[in-house]
């Protein structure tokens, strides 16, 4: 529909030309841009973007930037490989500048329409990031962060986020699925334009300065490695690295791996991550499994008083049992001796009979022994009387004996001897030998 | 690393809970040992279930100005 042609009036006392229907100057405006030079311009790729019909970037380097597009069909008649042309690339692109007019329902835009295309080269953003990452590791700032402990159940997390991102709400997702209901703390800080770093940083110091936070999330959605370029920041990287909490950082995903998330302690790829991270306890698990600790340790409580309460009833009934046993063991030990007692002494007899038996059968040889030879003494004694000179003296005869003692058993020699002496039964008388012939 | 001035972790209480009950559970322990363990880890399970209760009444959302508020009055 034609718009009425209802021209206002104009400002009073300006001085300048109108005023004219807004869209037939937006319209001369993109003839005027057309007619500008076409050149060559040079820079690095940022936020491409690949739609259906048109693919659109921005061209930067570090004096300004111009926001670029290029028609699908020309795009994919370069026939660029993949990732070519990712952000951070070097290119040249040829074309000239061109304006959408926009309408009463859709917007303007300014571009610098390309026509022609060529891949430089890594860009310098990149190149640059890759020196600096270096470095931060040559100087071991990777490693400190890594060092620290990260508590298991923290008590106060810090969050730096941006206030109104979906991050946050990712963040609280994730303490929720721990089943943990602590204290949060908010640093809010922009994330993505040139004053960010610095607000990052700060905010992170204020943060660990409080000294009542346990540890600190960093997280921001996803976005293209220009969005999140503040997170390489040199100053806020050496931060993080020498800071006295430790920092988990969900900066981007997986593609776009910024610098904080080598000096950080733990980097993750989405905010909910981050969050479940800072919390590696889950809570409702963890109560469960206290209780159940709890009911062990009264279990085997239990189980060892009564295992000593059975231990004592036993020792208890056991010296009664004992001495029980002793007894026993004593009377059978009685019973045996005596056996063996029995068992010796009935030997022993037998042995001591059998001794006396052979003294007394040797005694009784000997006695009959004895008793013959006084039978035998008996005789001879008999014999020997019969011939004893004192019986025959005593039936009346005489023994003639010299003064020597000597037996004189003739007449003559008791003349030769004239003093004899004379034996009878009952005596001896001295006799003197005188003239014998007339008795002889 | 927790020094006799500070409470133990809620990760070290845990992970003693952990040497404890094993011991326990090894049949190994003596009376006097097994109680002097129970009531050890009796304790933990008490600061145990204080550190998860300190994070399960609520949660809490400070801004950081408020936060450091409140430590200024408390301070």
């Amino acid at each position: 529909m034609a718009d009425p042609v209802l021209r206002p009036a104009g400002i009073d006392g300006s001085a300048l030309p109108g005023p004219y229907p807004v869209g037939r100057y937006a319209a001369g405006l993109r003839e005027f841009l057309r007619e500008r030079p076409r050149v060559q311009l040079f820079g690095e790729v940022w936020n491409l973007r690949l739609s259906r019909a048109k693919v659109y970037l921005e061209l930067r380097d570090a004096q300004g930037a111009l926001p670029c597009s290029m028609w699908r069909d020309d795009y994919d008649a370069l026939q660029l490989g993949a990732g070519a042309l990712a952000d951070g690339a070097q290119v040249v692109v040829g074309g000239g500048l061109d304006y959408y007019a926009g309408s009463r329902t859709s917007s303007p835009a300014f571009t610098f329409a390309i026509g022609e295309l060529r891949v430089a080269g890594e860009g310098d953003l990149l190149a640059q990031l890759d020196r600096l990452r270096k470095a931060l590791d040559a100087e071991g700032l990777f490693a400190p962060q890594k060092r620290l402990r990260r508590p298991a159940l923290p008590r106060t997390i810090g969050v730096v986020t941006g206030e109104g991102g979906k991050a946050r709400d990712d963040v609280l997702a994730g303490l929720r699925r721990r089943g943990w209901r602590g204290r949060v703390v908010w640093a809010f800080a922009p994330v993505q334009d040139r004053h960010a770093a610095p607000r990052i940083t700060a905010a992170l110091q204020d943060l660990a300065g409080t000294g009542a936070v346990d540890v600190i999330v960093v997280a921001r959605g996803g976005g293209s490695l220009a969005d999140l370029f503040c997170f390489c920041d040199e100053t806020l990287c050496r931060t993080v690295a020498l800071l006295g909490v430790p920092v988990i950082a969900s900066v981007g995903h997986h593609t776009d791996r910024t610098l904080i998330d080598d000096v950080a302690a733990l980097s993750c790829s989405t905010p909910t991550h981050a969050a479940e991270s800072a919390v590696p306890v889950h809570c409702t698990q963890a109560r469960a499994d206290v209780t159940a600790l709890a009911r062990r340790l009264s279990v085997h409580a239990r189980r060892a008083l009564l295992h000593r309460a059975q231990t004592l009833s036993r020792l208890a009934r056991a010296p009664g049992e004992h001495v029980a046993g002793e007894r026993r063991r004593l009377h059978q030990r009685l019973r045996e001796m005596r056996a063996s007692a029995r068992r010796r002494i009935d030997a022993d007899e037998r042995a001591r009979v059998a001794r006396h038996a052979l003294v007394l059968e040797r005694k009784a040889r000997a006695a009959a022994h004895d008793a013959r030879g006084a039978t035998r003494l008996n005789a001879l004694a008999l014999a020997l009387a019969a011939h004893d000179p004192q019986r025959t003296l005593e039936r009346g005869y005489a023994l003639v004996s010299d003064r020597a003692g000597g037996v004189v058993t003739s007449a003559g020699a008791a003349r030769g001897a004239g003093d004899v002496r004379l034996r009878f039964g009952d005596g001896a008388v001295d006799a003197t030998i005188r003239g014998d012939d007339e008795h002889a | 690393m927790s020094t006799p001035e500070q409470p133990l972790s809620y990760e070290a209480a845990t992970a003693r809970l952990e040497e404890i009950i094993k011991r326990l559970d090894s049949g190994q322990a003596g009376l006097r040992e097994t109680l002097e363990l129970c009531r050890e880890g009796r304790t933990l399970v008490e600061l145990c279930a204080s550190e998860l209760d300190a994070v399960g009444r609520g949660l809490e959302e400070l801004r950081l100005d408020e936060l450091v508020a409140r430590l200024q009055e408390s301070a």
